[in-house]
């Protein structure tokens, strides 16, 4: 998450809103983003139903896989990341700044 | 008769062995085999991503965001993660 933080002037540039979902309560995220200064929502997927939709839900950890989806605005998925290459944002960043540029 | 009963048995069971030890074998391989690939995703680049409605704590209320309310205005990354106050 902070990994976003750090490249949301370039995602907000490129017109791509972050989103970040788990399955903490709304007020566990909250914290969560105070405390390592996320300034974009972080939605709490309370019981998983989305999580489930999405296929990523971990019955072994009662949680979801780390994976990020870059989605576009005709409500497509354009990108997949999954488990540790999720953690860096690069691939998202540079598919989003693509983009901009062939518009 | 009886003697001859045992040994076609003992042949049966030979074959039977023969046939399925090198498969279990073959398995055990594959269990203990190399770094696990991740499981592919349900999801492929160029579905349609599921709507949903999910909440937020913004300080003060709760706020509601559908992916639908950024159809045709923005690009959305979501982010999933595992707990808060976890890395990554």
């Amino acid at each position: 998450m902070k990994a976003f933080q750090q490249n949301l002037k370039q995602l907000e540039a490129a017109d791509t809103q972050v989103l970040g979902v788990s399955m903490d309560s709304p007020f566990a995220n909250k914290a969560f983003a105070d405390q390592i200064g996320v300034t974009f929502p972080l939605l709490s997927d309370w019981g998983g139903d989305v999580t489930r939709q999405y296929g990523i839900y971990v019955d072994k950890y009662k949680a979801a896989r780390r994976v990020n989806f870059l989605i576009g605005k005709d409500g497509k998925i354009l990108e997949e990341q999954i488990d540790r290459d999720a953690i860096d944002p690069k691939k998202i960043v540079d598919a989003c700044e693509r983009k901009k540029l062939s518009r | 008769m009886k003697r001859r009963d045992l040994s076609t048995m003992l042949g049966v069971w030979l074959l039977a062995a023969a046939i399925v030890c090198p498969q279990v074998r073959a398995q055990g391989n594959q269990a203990q085999g190399n770094k696990p690939e991740p499981a592919p995703l349900t999801l492929n680049v160029g579905d349609v991503a599921p709507d949903f409605k999910l909440h937020y704590f913004d300080g003060s209320d709760l706020k509601e965001v559908s992916l639908s309310q950024y159809r045709g205005k923005s690009n959305v990354v979501l982010a999933f993660y595992i707990f808060a106050f976890t890395g990554g």
